[in-house]
């Protein structure tokens, strides 16, 4: 599977290592060759230095012979113009692009139907303000995501020193949590993705992964011991164009929002699009601000400045001075590791949703969904089981699993089921996989290979 | 540097060494001569070795490679094969001192075809084989060879590959880098098999043609007689060695391209036409040379002698039909320099590389141009595109360490006791990785008289030549040892 990637900013690099790391034919283009050669000092994939909207350099990268062109630039209009050049030179090439700008929000239908024909248009920004409105809604975790359209929840909570559960072994924890039954799926520890068996235990520290239906989560949250008071009242630290169209949606919820944003010229903007946000201007790290604004009473402060250690010391600094708690914008991904080190467990960032949603896009066979976990060592799936693969009509124990690899959950039309050793798949099932980095090739394999089987 | 690592990782290519002997024993086995028991032997130690080392470090596996451990494993992985590769020939009759057999090997892996071996033919149809299948794994390169039939190297070939073909542009032709080494073995391998043909066509007995052609393909330049391919002296075969010795000092890619449908890769490739007029210019001065000395007969006989040594020793093989050290001073000084040259980056030729001396007249030009017009703005181009700074600074950083160790290593030779024409040669030609120089070490002479030092440096020269210096050189950085 050929692969052209147009951009070799962050988000290009990941994902050519990714996909590099999936052993997937990967061509990386960017006009700046320090970025290029540091995705080809580290990663096994080949570059070409050009522009990526030009029809010469993407045949030499090999457009034609390409099943997905990304475009992932930093420029609206390169990544327009490179699917556009794609459109015409090979139109059965897949062609995703990355499109920021707020005004061609309504015209991401139009371009799929018309040329330049792209089949997904991803926004960052929009991924971000979702996952930002999932994390207030589910109050104590560190992650989610959706799978079957919302129905199912999957959720990362750390461990707290002095939880019930820690240092409980997982085959223990059904009498310790009575009935209710529960499946860990993934432990992160210190930076290490597990797949844990009954013997593991849990730790304090560590980040659980777990899967459930929308209305158990709150159940399933008080098991962690983690609640939280619904949100009422938020601050936003940076008034940009994410800043924006979170107060936007926070404003048809009512919930009480307030912006804080630097420059004077911007928060003339927000104020006169904004109805009920009050737009407030001064620096984040203002203490006297913050306390005037009663940052005490504040249930999520939410840190959106395009600096990132303006935001790290924003929310510190208001969790400092009573906010309930801070979700926090990071584009670092090499500052990662260090969030819950400093105490921060709620991080958004535009580049990893970005890289989620390609993600989905790239998997073959039926995979609906796939969403990256921290750190990108794991992934997870949603998968459609279909009659011809291997994994429907045997129990799960039988099946020649790869390891690092675990089913998670079945969704049976209405029904959704935790699945045991005894469980079968049936036919169109979806199947939700937490898959290890290594693990991915393989899964891939059982799921589909025999889709090209006739 | 995780050492336990790289211990695992050139655990595996001894292992792979040891099995590549089962093909000298398959023809000692046909022939049965006396190399079937030292092979076996040989066979034995290798393979336990490697796999030990393998089965030792295996939980020590990593998923990616730093770029200094990529040069650890490939220096250590070559001095491994080395000596190794030494054992055949250390085994048989016992007569070699060890030194001896690790210098052959060496000579071998890195294509020089140097040998310490009075009498060629002596040797049993086994050790012959094996003398020049070693040339023939270390032309297109051994961890090359890795990458695309060890998929467990796959992370970090990357790596490995720039450690070992460290071409100044690094040309990848497919997206990932064992599609490429796989696709460079198998444009090898078919024109082996073209040169086989052709040679037995030529009348040539099959062993001595699949011996020839392993020499050849790697511009390597071992024979299996003791007169080199003049033993056999027919014009067509001489041709055939030409054209196939001429095709090996060409980019690999470029043969690529050519088979891939694309003839007119040769001419657009700027290095190729370069090394085509060197090759066209030294062959027409040479035979001028030669029949107005009228060393030979005829204007025909000077053209064909003269061809034949100047493209075995500007695409750094080293055959010989003929005895250049009687020929006249210039003709002398033209093959010198060809060792000096080589042949185009990306192909199995040693040497300097014409890219390299391409881009440094370029350079050259620049500062003078520059003189003329102090506020000009020139970029130097290679194929129509811009060549990056940092590529021109390693250019010359190599160019001159390549000079200097030439000069030190000269030095040392001459301090050794080695006379002064055969000790600038011999460094010349090892670090060249050529073969015959002149003075005592000249193409009817041998390596064996030299004292035993001065083979030690030999080795490393020829180590130094074929790993294009980085790779070997960075040990003897303190700041590679300092944590």
């Amino acid at each position: 599977m050929k692969i052209v990637i147009v951009g070799a900013g962050e988000v290009g690099y990941h994902i050519a290592s990714r996909l590099a790391f999936e052993n997937k034919d990967v061509v990386v283009v960017d006009k700046n060759a320090d970025a290029l050669r540091r995705v080809s000092e580290n990663t096994d994939v080949q570059t070409i230095t050009g522009s990526g909207s030009s029809p010469s350099v993407l045949e030499e990268a090999g457009i034609r012979k390409a099943e997905i062109l990304l475009a992932v630039t930093n420029q609206d209009e390169t990544n327009l113009v490179a699917c556009l050049v794609a459109d015409m030179l090979s139109p059965t090439t897949k062609k995703i692009a990355r499109i920021r700008g707020a005004d061609f929000d309504q015209y991401h239908k139009t371009f799929q139907s018309q040329p330049p024909h792209i089949d997904t248009v991803i926004n960052p920004e929009i991924e971000v303000v979702k996952t930002i409105e999932r994390l207030m809604r589910a109050p104590g975790a560190a992650d989610v995501g959706e799978f079957a359209q919302g129905r199912i929840k999957f959720v990362g909570v750390y461990l707290d020193r002095n939880a019930r559960l820690a240092g409980v072994r997982l085959s223990e924890l059904p009498e310790k949590i009575g009935q209710r039954r529960l499946l860990i799926a993934v432990i992160v520890r210190e930076e290490q993705v597990i797949i844990p068996t009954g013997k593991d235990k849990l730790l304090p520290g560590d980040l659980i992964y777990f899967i459930c239906e929308e209305n158990q989560m709150s159940e399933i949250m008080s098991i962690f011991e983690k609640r939280a008071k619904p949100v009422k009242r938020v601050l936003i630290v940076g008034g940009g164009r994410i800043g924006y169209r979170l107060a936007v949606r926070l404003e048809t919820q009512s919930i009480n929002c307030k912006i804080i944003e630097r420059s004077a010229s911007r928060c003339a903007e927000l104020a006169e699009k904004l109805d009920k946000t009050v737009v407030l201007r001064g620096d984040g790290t203002d203490q006297n601000l913050l306390s005037e604004e009663n940052v005490g009473d504040i249930d999520v402060v939410i840190t959106l400045t395009n600096d990132e250690e303006t935001n790290i010391l924003t929310s510190l600094l208001a969790t400092k001075m009573g906010a309930a708690k801070a979700i926090i914008k990071i584009n670092k991904f090499s500052y990662f590791p260090l969030m819950k080190a400093i105490g921060i467990e709620q991080v958004v960032s535009p580049r990893l949703s970005a890289i989620n949603t390609i993600l989905q896009h790239i998997r073959r066979g039926k995979v609906l969904s796939a969403v990256a976990l921290k750190g990108e060592q794991a992934e997870v799936m949603e998968v459609v089981a279909l009659e011809t693969s291997d994994i429907v009509g045997t129990p799960l124990r039988r099946i020649s699993f790869p390891k690092g690899a675990i089913v998670a959950g079945i969704v049976r039309g209405e029904q959704i089921i935790i699945p045991t050793g005894d469980s079968i798949v049936e036919p169109n099932d979806h199947i939700i996989v937490f898959a290890q980095r290594h693990a991915i090739g393989g899964i891939e394999k059982l799921m589909a290979v025999k889709l090209e089987y006739f | 540097m995780r050492w336990r690592y790289i211990l695992y990782v050139v655990g595996a290519l001894i292992f792979f060494v040891g099995l590549s002997m089962l093909l000298p024993l398959a023809f000692g086995l046909y022939y049965r001569d006396h190399s079937v028991a030292v092979l076996l032997k040989s066979i034995g130690v290798t393979v336990s070795t490697g796999a030990l080392l393998f089965i030792a470090f295996r939980s020590q596996r990593q998923e990616t490679l730093r770029q200094s451990e990529g040069m650890a494993i490939v220096a250590l992985g070559w001095t491994a094969a080395g000596l190794f590769g030494a054992l055949p020939f250390f085994l048989e009759g016992g007569t070699l001192r060890f030194v001896d057999a690790f210098f052959e090997s060496v000579s071998g892996f890195t294509t020089t075809g140097a040998s310490i071996l009075t009498d060629i033919e002596a040797l049993p149809k086994g050790l012959l084989m094996w003398r020049s299948f070693i040339q023939w794994l270390g032309g297109m390169g051994i961890i090359v060879l890795s990458i695309a039939i060890l998929p467990f190297l796959g992370v970090g070939g990357m790596q490995l590959y720039k450690a070992e073909v460290p071409s100044p542009v690094p040309d990848k032709l497919k997206p990932r880098i064992r599609d490429t080494a796989t696709i460079l073995w198998k444009v090898y391998a078919l024109f082996s098999v073209a040169q086989i043909i052709m040679l037995m066509l030529g009348g040539m007995g099959f062993f001595d043609a699949v011996c020839h052609t392993f020499t050849t393909m790697p511009t390597g330049g071992f024979s299996t007689k003791n007169a080199s391919i003049a033993h056999f002296d027919s014009l067509f075969m001489d041709g055939v060695i030409i054209f196939f010795m001429l095709l090996s000092g060409i980019n690999f890619s470029l043969h690529y391209q050519m088979l891939r449908g694309r003839p007119l890769a040769f001419w657009k490739d700027g290095e190729c036409r370069f090394f085509l007029a060197a090759v066209g210019g030294c062959i027409a001065l040479v035979a001028l040379d030669l029949s107005r000395y009228d060393v030979y007969d005829s204007i025909g006989e000077a053209v064909r002698y003269g061809a034949f040594q100047v493209v075995s020793i500007i695409t750094t093989t080293g055959y010989a039909t003929a005895d250049y050290e009687q020929w006249p001073a210039m003709s002398q000084l033209i093959l010198l320099t060809c060792m000096f040259l080589g042949a185009s980056a990306g192909s199995t030729g040693g040497g300097m590389k014409c890219l390299r001396i391409m881009l440094c007249f370029k350079y050259c030009y620049r500062e003078l141009f520059l003189l003329l017009h102090p506020r000009a703005v020139v970029t130097i181009k290679m194929g129509g595109k811009g060549v990056p700074d940092d590529v021109m600074r390693s250019v010359l950083g190599f160019l001159s360490l390549y000079v200097g160790l030439f000069v030190i290593s000269a030095i040392a030779m001459g301090g050794l006791g080695v006379d002064f024409v055969t000790a600038i040669t011999a460094v010349a030609t090892a670090m060249g990785n050529v073969g015959p120089g002149f003075g005592s070490v000249g193409p009817v002479e041998n390596y064996a008289h030299l004292p035993q030092a001065a083979k030690w440096l030999l080795i490393w020269c020829m180590l130094l030549g074929r790993l294009e210096i980085f790779t070997v050189l960075i040990f003897i950085v303190p700041a590679y040892w300092r944590k």
